[in-house]
């Protein structure tokens, strides 16, 4: 086909994010009237602060006990939207620095609106996207509507920010924004986005490491040694000077106009941001390596309580306490998942410095290939993999991080084929460990069935567009893991049933945290195979991750 | 890529000798600029249309289910509640009751005035209730129950009953007429999203709280047998449909008409008429014991001294009652009578013509949508206690014409516009006004407001762009101001004179396509 032909079936071709944006427009607007979490009430305590106190109150404030805990600019943009607030909304109740919040629907109007709007940062960033995908060939562009079709529609996003109640969209759109000027090589941009997204949610630390070492070698760093000069000047030439300074100013900038107005109340803000007495886990177990280690824990105690043979070898090997094991209350208050100072009764404890080594060994890792070769598949590799690395090992992890991990893959699957497994396993069992997250009846279908559609609608674009494979890896691996994503189905289906039926048989209410269980460990193992198998492509590929 | 766009914009059957390229048929979509279609476009190849299908299902359970967050009729509103507790309540009755005294008991407390197989359609999903939680159905005790768990399995049973009833029947009768009509697989599918997710329908169902999809469903999997010329299957469905609501008898009429004019010999009719006789018994055999039953069946299922209309219907008695008091001029007694003269003087013409047109065995197809199309408006129009809901009857025959020839979405999409539009008094009244917003913005967004307004007849194109000024002028009048205190409904009398005026031109317009059915 003639070149002018195709750059005209682009412009003519029908892909475009308007026409998503207003169909999910409708179905975030009927999802007003349904559950919200406490991430509501919190939010709008944070309109309130905002409104009412001075800067200065804004990070020591603390009538409720959903403090200020996210970086200044969120605090800003709380700020910002809390000006907007319409009379009727304040007579509801919006902006009452209260304990519990007291609000009724115009309050729920007002802020589920901001999100829907707020979100729009992340539809453009991916039009953006798109827009700088069309110069290249068709199939280059078809590719990126996939990949940001399946991020607007991300069950993700509609279960945390649509049902639940958060402001990831607009998030996720700095840092798709980041990714995009990344891939152009505008790096100025880059780091100036990737630092306005710290000064927001300062969650996505995790993903710093791989942000920095990209920057460092693909923009501040020469590694050619020039052989005419002496090895001094090669070293002064090591550090492209003009660059570092260039980027350095745009990113202190940043943080300086994020945090310079509190320079009196850093302590108190820094406190805030980092709360380090928080447990290992949450009530509902993050489905990485802490929910399968745990669930030993648990399988270890009853295995030591019914079999006494067993007491022998377990007290030798773990050198637990066993005085702690007749403690009924203390078994039982653990088996429920609560968040105790003992988390653990026969496994060794963790410590936030062991997570935190873990955490670093598998990002440093990852960045090693990165800082040899700096392509931008590789950058995208690299931080998948930091996300991975923080989701999985990181301490105290929401299940809802597991955007973290989902997000920078998806821009590296449309291209090759054998990413695809890890790929449906990763957003298989992550979308799916989200359900507990909406517990409510009413809203069951709408995360269930919407989930399952965006897998079906995906799983075969996602094959459609990408090439053939340059690997070849067997079938069976592909068969096991449709296999894994399918025993989700079954799952569900068992985890609600037994919420159906809770009332009529008793028995079924002490089942209540293996319900969590199983979906923690479900997804949990999903999760980890997934990254076991993008780590493997990662080093072992490198055709894969040249640009 | 030059291909000439076919100037023949009526895709009648003009089959000659050769072959027809696949290819050619999707040129002429006469969607291919729509949102729709544009969201739908990476299933457009034959290998992935069946993906498509699942998109279409499950995209309608999720706007059904996200509608079902909102309020239902008469939620927090005792002591009666509306008809989410009046559906409720016979499925507490029938488990409990022995099924003579399903139709005795304690009438004025949503006593069961359906006919049976809601009755038995209540038993069953009563009983499946009543498995997981007795608490929901449990006699007397739990009248009035509103909890999120009882709301959600009501929601439930009424997305399962469309699941099963209605939107397979959709299914199939686009993939009939597709083959009939030569449209291609991608025009059915959206033809069919647009059937299905008709917001009268989907708010009344799962917002307001009913299972008239139940209903509508068996009529559809009658009108497919009607099409294959299965009159005795037919009529078996039809005899379960008007047997789950007898609003269904609004199609009685024209299918009475149509095996009338089919069928060859008189054998033929003896054999309908049984079948049609013989499946009644069958559904009413568990009551025929005691001739009382049967006979408190018919009383409550046809109350003809409720009156001439409820509440503020868009149909000629209603809106006419503005200017002239019909209960004051008439005795009681003779409203149904002429209700029913004028009923029959606005369905004549329409049987009239088709009943000979319809032998002509080129025109059946069109012939029969029309014709139930017609009569159920007359029907909406004309008849006797007709309440807003049945809206809902006429438009769904009406919505199939797109199958017939797609081209004229633009005057079926407005009468199903103002169909919603007529019921928004009632839904304003549930809360359901932020579901009733989306849904509409929803369809008419998806099929894109170029199609809409696409009529190029200038006397049409003035009639659509006026109503929906009116329309929107109406909304915001009720939006921002209450309505005078002399004239407290002054704002519904204004929605169903607009709803009343366009239903009248769309049924005129009926009646002239009808005339029109060309025969060659």
């Amino acid at each position: 086909m003639a070149d002018g032909v195709r750059t005209q079936q682009i412009a003519d071709s029908p892909y475009t994010l308007l026409h998503i944006w207003f169909v999910t427009l409708a179905l975030k607007l009927l999802l007003f009237v349904g559950y919200h979490s406490t991430d509501f009430d919190v939010h709008r305590n944070w309109l309130a602060i905002t409104h009412n106190l001075p800067l200065s109150q804004w990070y020591i404030e603390d009538t409720s006990q959903w403090t200020l805990d996210y970086p200044p600019f969120f605090a800003y943009f709380e700020w910002f939207l809390s000006q907007l607030v319409p009379q009727i909304v304040k007579d509801d109740g919006c902006l009452d620095l209260v304990e519990k919040g007291q609000y009724g629907l115009p309050t729920v109007y007002f802020q589920r609106l901001t999100v829907i709007v707020s979100e729009i940062v992340l539809f453009w960033s991916l039009h953006w996207y798109m827009q700088t995908s069309k110069k290249r060939d068709h199939i280059t562009f078809s590719r990126s509507y996939v990949v940001a079709a399946s991020l607007v529609l991300s069950p993700g996003l509609l279960i945390i920010d649509h049902i639940h109640f958060q402001y990831n969209g607009m998030m996720y759109g700095f840092l798709i924004l980041m990714i995009n000027n990344a891939r152009l090589k505008n790096y100025l941009w880059c780091g100036f986005w990737f630092a306005l997204l710290l000064c927001f949610k300062h969650i996505y630390l995790y993903l710093a490491p791989a942000v920095f070492i990209f920057l460092l070698r693909s923009y501040c760093l020469n590694l050619k040694f020039s052989k005419k000069a002496n090895i001094f000047v090669n070293l002064i030439r090591l550090i492209r000077w003009k660059n570092s300074i260039k980027l350095g100013l745009v990113v202190l900038s940043v943080f300086g106009v994020a945090f310079l107005p509190f320079y009196n109340q850093l302590p108190q803000l820094l406190g805030r941001l980092f709360p380090f007495s928080r447990g290992l886990t949450h009530a509902y177990w993050a489905p990485n390596v802490w929910a399968i280690y745990s669930f030993l824990d648990r399988l270890l105690i009853q295995v030591y309580k019914n079999l006494p043979l067993s007491h022998y070898p377990l007290q030798s090997l773990f050198e637990f306490n066993p005085l702690l094991l007749e403690d009924e209350s203390l078994i039982s208050s653990s088996t429920r998942g609560l968040v105790g100072d003992i988390e653990f009764l026969i496994l060794p404890t963790i410590t936030p410095q062991l997570t935190f080594y873990l955490t670093l060994f598998y990002q440093v890792l990852a960045l090693l290939p990165l800082f040899y070769q700096p392509t931008f598949r590789r950058f995208l590799g690299a931080l998948t993999l930091c996300g991975y690395s923080s989701f999985l090992f990181g301490w105290h992890v929401h299940e809802k991080a597991i955007l973290l991990v989902i997000f920078p893959i998806t821009f590296l699957v449309s291209r090759d084929k054998v990413l695809l497994g890890p790929f449906n396993l990763l957003v298989g069992c992550g979308y799916v460990s989200l359900f507990p997250l909406i517990f409510t009846c009413n809203e069951w279908p709408v995360k269930v069935i919407y989930t399952i559609l965006w897998y079906i609608i995906f799983y075969f674009n996602f094959r459609k567009v990408v090439s053939i494979p340059k690997v070849n890896e067997g079938n069976i691996l592909d068969r096991v893991i449709n296999g894994y994503i399918l025993g989700l189905i079954p799952l569900v289906i068992i985890t609600t049933l037994i919420d159906i039926f809770e009332n009529k048989f008793e028995f079924l209410k002490k089942l209540e945290f293996l319900k969590l269980m199983l979906y923690s460990i479900y997804c949990g193992v999903g999760i980890i195979s997934s990254f076991n198998g993008f780590f493997w492509y990662y080093f072992i590929y490198d055709s894969l991750w040249i640009d | 890529m030059a291909k000439s766009p076919q100037k023949k914009s009526k895709p009648t059957k003009k089959s000659s000798g050769s072959v027809k390229p696949p290819s050619v048929k999707q040129q002429t979509s006469i969607f291919k600029n729509s949102p729709i279609y544009d969201l739908l476009h990476n299933f457009e190849k034959a290998p992935d249309q069946w993906t498509a299908r699942y998109v279409l299902v499950m995209s309608a359970v999720i706007l059904r289910a996200t509608i079902g967050l909102g309020g239902f009729s008469g939620y927090g509103d005792g002591p009666m509640h509306g008809d989410f507790e009046a559906q409720r309540h016979w499925m507490e009755l029938t488990i409990h009751l022995p099924l003579s005294e399903w139709y005795f008991f304690d009438l004025t407390y949503w006593g069961l005035d359906y006919p049976p197989l809601t009755a038995y359609h209540s038993y069953i999903l009563g009983k499946i209730g009543s498995f997981i939680d007795p608490s929901w159905f449990a006699l007397n005790a739990s009248r009035g129950i509103e909890t999120n768990p009882v709301k959600f399995y009501m929601r439930f049973t009424s997305l399962a009953s469309e699941l099963i009833f209605y939107i397979p029947a959709v299914l199939s009768i686009a993939n009939l007429m597709g083959k009939k009509f030569n449209l291609s697989r991608m025009d059915q599918i959206i033809i069919s999203l647009i059937i299905i997710n008709q917001a009268h329908l989907v708010l009344i169902d799962h917002g307001h709280f009913q299972f008239n999809s139940v209903m509508l469903g068996l009529f559809i999997y009658s009108l497919i047998e009607l099409i294959k010329k299965n009159y005795m299957t037919a009529s078996i469905w039809f005899v379960a449909c008007i047997n789950f609501k007898q609003m269904g008898l609004y199609y009685s009429t024209f299918i009475f008409v149509f095996i009338l004019s089919q069928l060859k010999s008189i054998q033929d009719l003896i054999l309908v008429g049984f079948t049609v006789i013989f499946t009644q018994l069958i559904i009413l055999l568990p009551f025929i014991r005691d001739p009382n039953n049967i006979l408190q069946i018919v009383q409550r299922v046809f109350p003809f001294h409720r009156g001439i209309f409820e509440d503020k219907v868009g149909n000629f008695w209603c809106t006419t009652n503005v200017i002239i008091k019909y209960r004051d001029i008439f005795n009681p007694d003779d409203l149904p009578k002429l209700a029913l003269i004028s009923t029959i003087i606005a369905f004549l013409p329409i049987n009239i013509i088709l009943f000979f047109k319809l032998r002509n065995a080129k025109h059946l197809t069109p012939g029969l949508i029309y014709g139930f199309a017609g009569n159920s408006f007359a029907f909406y129009l004309f008849s006797f206690l007709v309440h807003e809901k049945s809206i809902l009857i006429p438009l769904i025959p009406t919505t199939l014409l797109l199958l017939i020839d797609p081209s004229q979405i633009d005057i079926i999409q407005w009468i199903n516009n103002v169909g919603s539009f007529s019921l928004y008094p009632l839904l304003k009244k549930e809360d359901l006004v932020l579901q009733y917003a989306v849904s509409n913005f929803l369809i008419n967004w998806l099929i894109g407001p170029k199609l809409l307004l696409s009529n190029h007849n200038l006397f049409y194109s003035l009639i659509i762009k006026g109503s929906y000024f009116l329309m929107i002028v109406y909304h915001i009048l009720d939006f921002s101001l209450p309505p005078p205190q002399r004239f407290p409904d002054l704002w519904v009398i204004l929605n169903i004179a607009i709803s009343f005026g366009a239903f009248s031109i769309f049924f005129l317009w009926l009646n002239y396509k009808v005339y029109k059915l060309k025969v060659e």
